[in-house]
């Protein structure tokens, strides 16, 4: 199974009991699909609200809704190396079946997060010790030449000496001859000291550890060497960013009064409504109340088209969820204004173009005609825009 | 007292719960068509309309930008339009202030608010918080009002009986006026008897929801006479803006009420509001406004609104005679329906309402949580 990130689709699966949060899942009863492509595919079944199983299997039936992805987006998606809104608008991630009811499973399941693989004492010194060159501070040791020996007793422990010499150092894991100074000290001791969880004055006065020579140098210490970072995390704790998320919802109810009215319940019945002004002849798509240019009312219906020619197209290459719904589209589609006929000059009809034959859809002009194309209904029409499902060439 | 600026006509749709039939731009167009009746203004470049002022609510249409979807009916296609996006009343300021600099001669101003096609006002309201703090303990302008309710009522003696009284006269008089909102008549036992929504706010102390739009035409003193023989003249205009937070300000002090009021005196001349101004429209969207916005304006003594109620100040001083925004108007146009029916009594056009020899009137407005922004117009003939 291939890793992404260090992590297998597999990891995340086999952690959602640990990640679990039956406050994320009051009253849920359902099952998720997941189908992440060459890896396999995962029910996750939720009942009254506890986890009831995670497993891999070959039929998704019965699953409210499925995620469609890949493993490395759905690795990155559940890291937070990817960002999901992004994932999901750039058609990466598809959801298939209920949406909403796929969407809570964002709050049922912490994130997650890779295992850390523990450090022992004896990694610690090797770690600390042999990163002491590169944190030495060239300039902090001006006309100081010393060494310091450290003898770290213990299981993990050892001796180590730093030779500071004509503005270097360097790192011996040995004894060497006249050091300017001795330390002893207990190997776990040292290690809490360098990640600064206790202090060598502590440590002194506890009688857990000795000073031979010149003392004076050995407090040189944090002067000189740059403060280790904890490849664990620890050093300096990364400034906390608090994010708030939180979808804004507030129902609404549109009114469409008599001419947009009209317009929707034409396409209802097959029949695409421009509205004509009586005084400059524009054809109005769709209808409204009033002409702008003129600032006169329009009243006078004509039905046009309802094939015509594309004057404009484009390329999407994100999913465009409906605000309403959430539902996406298949990416890339072609969004295109259709001088219907009937119309002329600017007074075009916005619509989609059949996925499969955006590539062949020419633009026209005043004085070149663009691709012929027709509406495609839908059998079930309610007075909305998508009673047309889309628009296609007219052969 | 510097020039003046000139309300030329005036138009609205009746006020009413819900325009089903109608989406807002049917509701403006009704307005725009009649204000070009009025005033046969034109939108030629050099003579006419340059520049339109809107008023509507981003939240409350679902709409950014909410302007822009309705240029066509109010004109202003290759036209300037700015958007006020604060209380209505303020966009009379805006006018003012371009005709004042010079920049243009002649303003339509026009706003809508179809408060019933969210499901909820107190919703809309609650977004105007902020998401951290405020919005998730709930606050909207309903219950924040209740914060300062109940404030405002213990420091000047109002009580649940004065709001009665308040709610039963703000429905009488707007059954005078042919565009209020139709609301049944109350007596004060049923005010006292109706549900609580936040103590001490009662449902029928709150402004119900209201579907309204307006349009008014706005020009210089040198051209008015083009447009109408009877003006009715902005002569005053101040407004404050009070702390965002609740926690920062005195909720039952007035403070800037008081501010916005003494700004616009001294615009327009005024020294005291008792005796120089004969009418007065406060944007009351809560029965307990009513006195406690007539403190902040001057015309009842300082934590003495209770004490105001039982002498009569209302009638005396003649305030809300159109209902007020307690009969229901949309909460973010309270200042230009004050506005309109300032100046149809100062042009003797309130019918059944109408006060006599009125010759000078006030329009207050108010939007944001606990009457944060205040402002005030005073108008003359």
């Amino acid at each position: 199974m291939a890793e992404y990130w260090g992590i297998n689709v597999e990891d995340i699966f086999n952690s959602m009991k640990d990640r679990f949060r039956p406050e994320g899942a009051t009253d849920v009863t359902a099952s998720f699909g997941y189908d992440i492509r060459e890896e396999g595919k995962w029910k996750v079944s939720v009942f009254h609200g506890t986890l009831a199983a995670v497993e891999k299997i070959d039929n998704l039936s019965g699953c409210v809704a499925t995620m469609v992805t890949d493993g490395e987006t759905f690795v990155g998606v559940n890291t937070g190396t990817v960002d999901a809104t992004n994932a999901f608008m750039g058609g990466k991630v598809k959801v298939e079946g209920d949406m909403g009811a796929f969407g809570r499973t964002g709050r049922m399941f912490r994130k997650y997060v890779p295992p850390r693989k523990e450090m022992s004492t004896r990694d610690y010194l090797v770690d600390m010790f042999g990163t002491v060159e590169s944190r030495f501070k060239k300039d902090a040791a001006r006309d100081l030449d010393f060494i310091i020996t450290i003898e770290v007793s213990g299981d993990a422990g050892g001796v180590w000496s730093v030779i500071i010499k004509n503005q270097s150092c360097t790192v011996v894991n040995d004894r060497v001859d006249n050091p300017t100074v001795t330390l002893e000290v207990a190997d776990k001791d040292w290690v809490d000291l360098t990640l600064g969880k206790t202090d060598a004055q502590t440590l002194l006065a506890a009688g857990r550890g000795s000073v031979r020579g010149d003392i004076a140098i050995a407090m040189k210490w944090g002067e000189i060497f740059e403060k280790y970072v904890d490849p664990m995390g620890g050093g300096e704790p990364e400034q906390e960013l608090l994010v708030l998320k939180k979808t804004i919802s507030v129902g609404q109810k549109f009114s469409t009064g008599p001419i947009m009215g009209k317009f929707l319940n034409g396409l209802k019945a097959k029949k695409i409504l421009a509205n004509k002004c009586p005084k400059c002849g524009r054809m109005q798509l769709p209808a409204r109340e009033i002409c702008a240019d003129c600032r006169v009312r329009v009243t006078d219906f004509v039905e046009v088209g309802p094939k015509g020619q594309v004057r404009y197209m484009e390329y999407v290459y994100y999913a465009s969820p409906d605000p309403l719904t959430g539902e996406t589209r298949e990416t890339p589609y072609g969004m295109v204004n259709i001088l219907l006929d009937g119309c002329t000059g600017n007074d075009t009809f916005a619509h989609l173009i059949r996925r499969d034959q955006i590539d062949l859809i020419k633009n026209g002009r005043d004085d070149t005609p663009g691709t012929r194309v027709r509406p495609v209904w839908n059998e079930k029409r309610v007075g909305s825009i998508f009673d047309i499902q889309h628009f296609e060439i007219d052969e | 007292m510097g020039k003046r600026v000139a309300i030329c006509a005036v138009a609205q749709v009746k006020n009413v719960p819900a325009y089903r039939q109608m989406r807002f731009q049917n509701m403006l167009l009704e307005c725009f068509e009649s204000i070009m009746e009025q005033t046969k203004v034109t939108f030629d470049l050099d003579k006419g309309i340059r520049n339109i002022v809107t008023c509507s609510d981003d939240v409350f249409d679902a709409r950014t930008i909410s302007n822009n979807g309705v240029t066509d009916v109010v004109g202003a296609h290759f036209r300037g339009e700015e958007k006020m996006a604060q209380e209505s009343i303020n966009g009379l300021g805006y006018a003012m202030a371009s005709i004042l600099s010079g920049h243009d001669d002649v303003i339509l101003f026009m706003g809508h608010c179809k408060e019933s096609q969210t499901e909820s006002r107190r919703m809309c309201t609650n977004l105007a918080f902020d998401p951290f703090y405020c919005r998730p303990l709930g606050m909207d302008f309903q219950n924040v009002d209740a914060l300062q309710a109940r404030a405002y009522m213990e420091k000047s003696k109002v009580t649940d009986e004065h709001l009665a009284t308040i709610v039963v006269r703000s429905r009488k008089n707007a059954s005078r006026d042919p565009f209020a909102r139709e609301n049944r008549l109350v007596d004060e036992k049923e005010v006292m008897n109706s549900p609580m929504l936040a103590d001490p706010i009662r449902q029928l102390h709150y402004y119900p929801v209201t579907d309204w739009a307006y349009g008014m035409l706005l020009c210089c003193e040198e051209r008015v006479k083009e447009f109408t023989a009877n003006p009715v003249w902005i002569t005053g205009y101040g407004s404050c803006m009070d702390s965002y937070f609740i926690g920062d300000k005195d909720l039952a002090s007035n403070f800037s009420l008081k501010n916005a009021a003494q700004r616009t005196f001294a615009r327009a001349g005024i020294r005291d509001p008792r005796k120089d101004i004969q009418l007065f429209e406060l944007c009351d969207h809560a029965a307990y406004q009513l006195p406690l916005w007539a403190e902040g304006i001057g015309i009842a003594d300082e934590s003495k609104g209770g004490a105001w109620i039982d002498e009569g100040g209302p009638d005396s001083y003649n305030v809300n005679l159109s209902g007020g925004q307690l009969n229901g108007n949309p909460l973010l146009l309270g200042g230009a329906a004050r506005a309109i029916e300032c100046f149809l009594q100062l042009r003797g056009e309130a019918g059944k309402r109408q006060v006599k020899g009125a010759k000078r009137a006030l329009a207050h407005g108010t939007y944001g949580a606990a009457g944060q922004h205040q402002a005030v117009v005073i108008m003359e003939i």
